[in-house]
């Protein structure tokens, strides 16, 4: 920066722009003042020429360098770096790392590289603006009369039919825009009694429903050992996929002295023939949020959920004894058909997933 | 024939003064140019956020390029054998693709999903700046509701984002949420089945999300950003009390060239580091949750860090269901209160928060000086009150984790949440308040009685004193101004240490700057302004 | 693998077996109440209950003695005498099979140091050889399931099979990254970063503590190496392509990276960038 001559710094006299005197940062100055700012320091950091300033062009030039290499670096990455997955250690594995470290290194070099730029060549400067934030009452008073009298010359005021019929008219003209959004999107939740009834519900022939595993296949007692669990699903087309996403059940072997506990529980609340034998089967959607609650303790016949911590007592009904959750797991009442294979006497007697304001 | 000369050296000036025949820039540019902006460290907090916003938009729009978002059923036959034959959704198919099957895709899906955690942590930590400082009194409410929104607006875009691949985890969570909008009193069926078509999960959700996702949400995001950054600069930037600062005016920078320099290079570095991270650190390794399916689920489900602090609530919510007997009976589950309701009175409590304070105090004048925490114990011990609740929250929503890595007792850390969501909040209130009276006294004790210059002294009655180094003539009495009171020997008349450097102490340089500075106005008050950095 | 002959052994002895712990209640009936008891059920019909058999009756081999020395060393003071159990410190062995004993004892589980909610993973304080005796002892005084010889028991295992039922059985307890998680009231699902192929087959086989058991019609041996394979090959030794992992604990492990890391560094650089006062 130039130095400038004390004579045409000071003053509020309007600067003569074409004065063959004035410096350029005069002319910054004086262009400063005309929005109201003051320049009150301006300190160049670094002598033109000095060490310092060629120490720091260095710093700056390193920066740049740096962002070059590793610019270069991440491109050469890119292209030749053997990328394609493949298991176990491989050289794919620091690629991401890699692409990663070498763009990082490049961005930081530009960076830093214009933050010492600017921080520690560049003059210092204290600058004060104005903030001008009176209000000027004469526009106020201008523009507030500007627009009552555009409102009297409108005249909704002398004509109420003229300003009740826009209201009228409008209204409706307004939904219309809206209707075709939300009409289209609304769905109504009780189509098919989806809510109430899972991929359990015997068909309409009466045909009862078995129990399969992920891969379809039929389950016998002699599957599930005791102390042991398994995820079941409605063995019908489509019954393992998220279309059933309410229906699938755990389905337990508890030992004898907690089946016991189970079956008395059960009668106690009208459940009595829902077990076969030492099993019971419980819906593995939380009555919570409707995460699987699917963590089970064969020890404690404790059943938790991972999302929120509800914690089942399956000896007593799947009773919620910690948590958030309010209410039980539905259970799936199951016995053994002919064939040996396990079928679901009925669909769940309660609803199953997440509770919502209309359950019974 | 002579051939014209063509001048280069004159072509920017032309092309200058063409531009300004037709379109009369050189005013407005002028303004802009001239635009003068304080000097801060915590004033740079929210670009952190605006930064990563631009990463977010770059790295997204290259996603979209690869990410199918549908939810018909495909068989993967991509590079990632642990999950080849596996039915899945073609969008988490379309996402592992992305992660192995494209060059590159990995770092860009790690870099959007890491801007977009840095996004949310830059809004709340620039939030809590202005909080603290009272920067959002008036005339700037309006961006601070703004400023709100786009934590609100910033949520939505992640979590549907989030939602996308329809991986394991994220599945885990949208069914959660549609457990959320369940639990919506009278219309909680509708509109969970309105928006998912159906039941859960439907077959549409994730293509609505993505239009949602990359469209109205960053639409969204852009407008409010435009208008919170429009008002920044329409009413220009708050600054702290100071020598010569007063609140008609802005001591700082102009923009250009040094300010607009650092803000450049700032953007660089911000960029930097999400690359570094994205490089160094895995995020969101969907390849392991395996596709979405409603029977399937991980140990520690946990949502991204800002929904976090939901999951928390809902963890320690007691199960109090409140049952409606008329009818068939109505139910009001628990879910509601800590997912609807809490989020709901935050949003609330955070956008009146200005005019109840202004109320409160009754102080309706505008406010472009900042004020130090210190100075209002009442507001920091009410920010620190919500940050403490809000922990408590964040924390429960990993308490499976932390109970699991530190051998706590699950059950325990539920209690232990729900005791201390009630307790902690009023403790943090007390403590922050105490602490803000202690400084303020110290302040004026200063004020009062001088630095303390560890000298000690050994009176004639054998008493020891230490003698203190008053800040001011033995006649005149110093005023507290709300700015840094100095209390070490060293940092009088400096306003700043002495000793140079950030870790290690540089030595100054041994020429002494020749000062070719333009000479400073007349006014001998003015010019005692410092530029506010260390010297 | 495991020979037809050795299968159909381990299905009979798991029809008797009786895994690792109990409840209290249950611990003092004797072996064959749960045989009779797992007849039945597979029967559909209920018996009275039937007088002990011991299975002790037959001499034991050699193996089985060297075992019984250690037992009665190292493992009687709570599991009692002839591993009957011990009221309140030791449930009975009798029936849990030598699956039980290479999972518990091959993990250094046990012997117990305290008792404490769940026995945690220690370095092992017996050989393997003395493990293979202790087993052997476990075995033939009461049957119970086995593992199939061999150390590597997931030779063949297919990756997207065994994700595919780590999933669906395994993740909900051990977390999609093998990392273990939480269980009610202090107990948890340990992680499977150390386990070797035997000690995760004999914990399905035998469902340790809280883990449920997952038999052989269950979870066939194939599928047992799928999962096998899943966790030695995918999830313990394949390095993960994104970098670091941050443990794999999900978001919650993320969301504290962003601010220690993102933040703190970015902070830093404001500070560098602009004035601190």
């Amino acid at each position: 920066m130039t130095t400038t001559h004390p004579g045409h710094a000071g003053g509020d006299q309007p600067v003569d722009l074409d004065d063959p005197d004035l410096s350029r940062f005069d002319i910054v100055r004086a262009g400063a003042r005309e929005d109201d700012i003051q320049i009150v320091h301006y300190e160049p950091q670094v002598v033109p020429g000095s060490k310092a300033e060629r120490r720091l062009s260095r710093t700056v030039a390193l920066f740049f360098l740096l962002t070059g290499v590793s610019a270069t670096a991440f491109l050469a990455i890119y292209i030749w770096w053997p990328w394609e997955y493949e298991l176990g250690y491989g050289g794919d594995k620091w690629y991401t790392p890699l692409l990663g470290v070498t763009l990082g290194i490049s961005l930081l070099g530009i960076g830093f590289g214009v933050l010492t730029w600017g921080k520690k060549l560049l003059p210092k400067e204290v600058s004060v603006q104005d903030r001008h934030e009176g209000v000027n009452e004469r526009d106020r008073k201008i523009t507030g009369q500007t627009m009552l009298y555009m409102a009297d010359e409108l005249g909704v005021k002398r004509r109420p039919l003229l300003g009740v019929s826009l209201l009228a008219g409008l209204a409706p003209v307004g939904a219309v825009a809206a209707a075709p959004l939300v009409g289209g999107l609304i769905s109504q939740p009780h189509k098919n009694n989806q809510m109430f009834t899972t991929g359990f519900a015997p068909t309409e022939g009466g045909q009862k429903i078995r129990l399969v595993r992920e891969d379809g296949r039929p389950i016998r007692p002699a599957d599930v050992s005791a102390g042991g669990q398994i995820t079941v699903f409605p063995g019908i087309e489509h019954g393992v996929s998220n279309k059933y996403a309410d229906s699938p059940a755990l389905l337990i072997h508890l030992r004898d002295t907690d089946a016991q506990e189970a079956r008395e529980a059960n009668v106690r609340i009208g459940h009595d023939d829902f077990m076969w034998g030492n099993f019971a089967a419980y819906s593995k959607i939380c009555t919570h949020a409707g995460c699987p609650a699917s963590l089970y303790e064969q020890q404690t016949n404790r059943l938790l959920c991972p999302c929120h911590q509800s914690q089942f007592l399956i000896t007593d009904n799947a009773k919620p004894i910690f948590g958030p959750a309010s209410r039980r797991l539905p259970q799936l009442p199951i016995v053994v058909d002919d064939e040996g294979y396990f079928v679901a006497t009925s669909d769940y007697t309660e609803t199953v997933g997440p509770d919502f304001w209309e359950r019974p | 024939m002579k051939r014209r000369k063509f001048e280069m050296a004159a072509v920017p000036g032309n092309v200058a003064r063409g531009v300004d025949d037709r379109f009369q820039a050189a005013t407005p540019l002028r303004r802009l140019l001239n635009k003068v902006f304080p000097d801060h460290w915590s004033f740079l907090l929210g670009e952190i956020a605006l930064f990563s916003f631009i990463v977010l938009l770059l790295t997204g729009v290259f996603l979209t390029f690869f990410f199918e978002p549908a939810m018909t059923e495909v068989i993967y036959n991509g590079s990632y054998a642990p999950l080849r034959g596996t039915p899945m959704s073609a969008a988490y198919a379309s996402s592992l693709d992305i992660s192995f099957d494209v060059r590159g895709g990995l770092i860009m899906r790690q870099m959007h999903h890491w801007s977009a955690l840095l996004f949310m942590a830059a809004i709340v930590v620039h939030m809590l700046r202005v909080f603290f400082t009272g920067a959002f009194r008036k005339p700037r409410e309006t961006n601070w509701i703004i400023g709100s929104l786009l934590f609100w607006v910033g949520f939505l875009a992640g979590f549907t984002g989030y939602s996308l691949p329809d991986d394991g985890l994220s599945g885990t969570g949208l069914r959660i949420a549609s457990g959320i909008m369940l639990s919506i009193p009278v219309i909680g069926s509708w509109v969970t089945s309105s928006i998912f078509d159906g039941e859960f999960p439907g077959t549409i959700i994730v293509s609505r999300f993505y239009i949602a996702h990359v469209l109205l949400i960053p639409g969204l995001l852009l407008a409010l950003i435009g208008a919170h950054l429009g008002l920044v600069f329409k009413q220009k930037h708050t600054q702290w009390p100071g020598p010569g600062r007063t609140n008609d005016n802005v001591v700082g920078e102009r923009m250009f060239p040094r300010y607009a320099l650092k803000q450049g290079g700032f953007f660089m570095v911000v960029f930097g580091v999400i690359a570094l991270m994205a490089g160094l650190f895995q995020i969101n390794p969907i390849w392991l949750f395996g596709p979405y399916e409603a029977w399937v689920v991980s140990a520690a489900s946990q949502p991204d860090w800002y929904v976090m602090f939901l999951d928390g609530s809902t963890r320690l919510m007691p199960a109090w269901e409140i049952n409606i007997p008329i009818g068939d009976g109505y139910v009001i589950p628990p879910l509601f209160w800590p997912t609807v309701v809490l989020p709901g009175v935050l949003v609330g409590m955070s956008v009146l928060y200005p005019f109840i304070e202004a109320r409160r105090l009754k102080d309706y004048r505008s406010h472009n000086l900042l004020q130090r925490p210190r100075d209002v114990p009442a507001r920091s011990g009410l920010g620190a009150m919500a940050v403490t609740f809000y922990l408590v929250l964040a924390l429960s929503g990993a308490n499976d984790v932390i109970a699991d890595k530190f051998n706590i007792s699950l059950n325990a850390m539920t209690w232990g949440g729900r005791i201390g969501l009630l307790l902690l909040p009023p403790l943090a209130y007390f403590v922050t308040y105490r602490i803000c009276l202690g400084l303020q006294q110290h302040d004026r004790e200063v004020l009062a009685h001088g630095v303390e210059t560890g000298i000690i002294r050994r009176l004639p009655d054998g008493r020891f004193v230490e003698v203190h180094q008053p800040l001011h003539r033995e006649d005149g009495e110093l005023e507290y101004v709300g700015w840094v009171v100095p209390k070490k020997m060293n940092r009088l008349g400096a306003l700043g240490p002495a000793i140079r450097g950030f870790f290690y102490p540089i030595e100054k340089p041994a020429e002494a700057p020749v000062s070719p500075a333009p000479p400073v106005d007349s006014d001998t008050e003015r010019s005692e302004i410092t530029s506010g950095e260390r010297r | 693998m495991t020979s037809d002959n050795d299968r159909r052994r381990g299905l009979f002895a798991r029809l008797r077996g009786r895994p690792a712990a109990r409840s209290r209640g249950r611990r003092r009936l004797g072996a064959a109440v749960r045989l009779l008891a797992a007849l039945m059920l597979a029967g559909g019909a209920y018996t009275a209950f039937a007088p002990s058999v011991q299975a002790q009756d037959t001499p034991m081999s050699g193996v089985a003695a060297d075992g019984k020395a250690l037992f009665n060393e190292s493992c009687v003071s709570c599991h009692g005498r002839n591993a009957q159990g011990v009221e309140g410190r030791g449930p009975s062995l009798v029936g849990v099979g030598s699956a039980s004993v290479e999972f518990q004892v091959g993990s250094g589980r046990m012997p117990m140091v305290r008792q404490e909610a769940q026995a945690p993973r220690k370095p092992p304080v017996f050989t393997p050889d003395e493990i293979r005796q202790l087993g052997q002892y476990i075995q033939e005084l009461g049957g119970g399931p086995e593992l199939p010889p061999g150390e590597d028991l997931h030779e063949d295992g297919n990756l997207a099979a065994g994700g595919e039922l780590f999933r669906i059985n395994c993740a909900q307890c051990h977390a999609f990254g093998g990392g273990g998680g939480a269980l009610s009231s202090g107990k948890y699902a340990p992680t499977l970063k150390p386990a070797s192929d035997r000690q995760i087959y004999a914990a399905m086989l035998s469902g340790p503590q809280n883990m449920p058991v997952f038999g052989d019609n269950q979870i066939t041996p194939e599928q047992k190496a799928d999962i096998i394979a899943y966790i030695q090959e995918n999830l313990n030794h394949n390095q993960d392509p994104g970098g670091f992992n941050l443990g794999r604990y999900g978001p919650s492990t993320e969301g504290l990276a962003i601010f220690l890391v993102g933040i703190v560094a970015l902070v830093f650089t404001t500070l560098w960038i602009a004035g601190k006062s």
